[in-house]
């Protein structure tokens, strides 16, 4: 199993992997030590409780001595453990910054192929041949607008016209009170549409 | 959150392998599911068949009944059987236990990596299953066989590779 693991391994473990791996294990056992001091701090301050208790004060303050020393090996471990701990984050930070530059590169090739394919004379051309072709639109737009408007101007006038005199004279308000039966409110504006369509009609008949 | 004991435990006859065949079978799968459960509630990860003897899953106090020790060799040799033991030595008197196979933790380990977002990362093993980072996580104080498999289970995924240092071995997940 080993032999089959162990060449996928070469492939896609990097050396900064391992560096990585190695200033972690570091840390690991700098944390390990941290436990075992830790411990054994607790244990002497019991101690020392006891022999003050049994009256040996001398023996209580060296053994306070100690646990003084070893206080102080514990923040020196603190501190190298965050020093391991930046250094691994450095170093990941440093693979990171790598991997942008790579996509920065696989975007600035594609880049430079892409304006390989697209030179300025190029644009240039289109662009004067895109001007062109708006400009012969417009000529024939105008050949073609100044033969029809002329003929329909009237006749669209005079449907606009007709249109919004129907609109003014269209809504026709009830003066009387509104009835109090449903049936007869839904019949009023029925008739009202139908006299005020059959108006309109006419208008447009005489127009 | 206390133990709970299956019916079986407080039944006598429970605790002597049965003759019958079909009988057997059921009380010897009864034992196994037993037995690992009372393994993941405690979670144990190795056992030794003199010691577990003496534990309250073979030996109960209040019925007086034990399970002899071949018995419960039965019993773990069906439990290997199953894909949830292995044996540490030839004389089968120490064994490793898989109450979660090595493809479930592994699930569960990778799960924990991609949360935190370190896919692509760098562990320890001991950083794994004993940093404060993990713990309680339900990975957290797994033994190192056990990870180590779970993490091999990763690697034949191709989610993780194992990397091998002259002291101590560290993971990379994918």
């Amino acid at each position: 199993m080993g032999n089959i693991f162990g060449k996928k391994k070469r492939s896609r473990v990097t050396e900064q992997d391992k560096a990585v791996l190695q200033l972690k294990q570091q840390r690991d056992k700098l944390r390990m030590y941290q436990k075992r001091v830790n411990l054994q701090l607790d244990k002497e301050r019991l101690l020392a409780k006891q022999l003050l208790k049994n009256g040996k004060k001398e023996k209580a303050l060296l053994l306070l001595k100690k646990k003084r020393y070893q206080d102080q090996l514990l923040d020196k471990t603190e501190n190298q453990i965050s020093n391991l701990e930046r250094m691994v984050q450095d170093l990941e930070f440093a693979q990171i910054e790598i991997k942008v530059i790579e996509g920065l590169k696989v975007g600035n090739d594609c880049l430079k192929k892409m304006h390989e394919v697209m030179s300025i004379e190029e644009v240039e051309r289109i662009m004067d041949e895109t001007q062109e072709a708006v400009e012969y639109q417009q000529q024939i737009d105008e050949m073609l607008a100044g033969s029809l408007t002329q003929e329909d101007e009237d006749a669209v006038l005079a449907e606009l016209e007709a249109i919004t005199q129907g609109d003014v004279l269209l809504p026709e308000v009830p003066s009387e009170n509104l009835p109090e039966l449903p049936e007869e409110s839904e019949e009023k504006p029925e008739r009202e549409r139908e006299r005020s369509k059959r108006k309109q009609e006419r208008e447009m008949l005489a127009v | 959150m206390s133990f709970e004991w299956p019916w079986q435990y407080n039944f006598p006859p429970f605790f002597t392998l049965q003759p019958n065949v079909d009988t057997r079978q059921k009380q010897l799968a009864a034992w196994c599911s037993l037995a690992l459960a009372y393994c993941r509630h405690h979670k144990l990860y190795t056992l030794d068949v003199m010691e577990s003897q003496e534990s309250p899953v073979f030996n109960n106090k209040k019925i007086e009944r034990k399970l002899s020790t071949e018995a419960i060799q039965v019993v773990f040799e069906e439990l290997r059987k199953k894909g949830n033991l292995d044996w540490l030595d030839k004389n089968k008197s120490r064994c490793l236990v898989m109450w979660r196979r090595p493809e479930e933790w592994g699930k569960l380990i990778y799960q924990w990596v991609s949360k935190v977002g370190m896919i692509n990362s760098v562990f320890t093993l001991y950083e794994l299953s004993n940093s404060d980072d993990t713990e309680g996580e339900e990975f957290h104080g797994l033994e190192e066989w056990m990870l180590l498999r779970s993490l091999q289970a990763l690697q034949t995924d191709g989610k993780a590779e194992i990397i091998s240092m002259d002291d101590g071995k560290g993971v990379k997940f994918f």
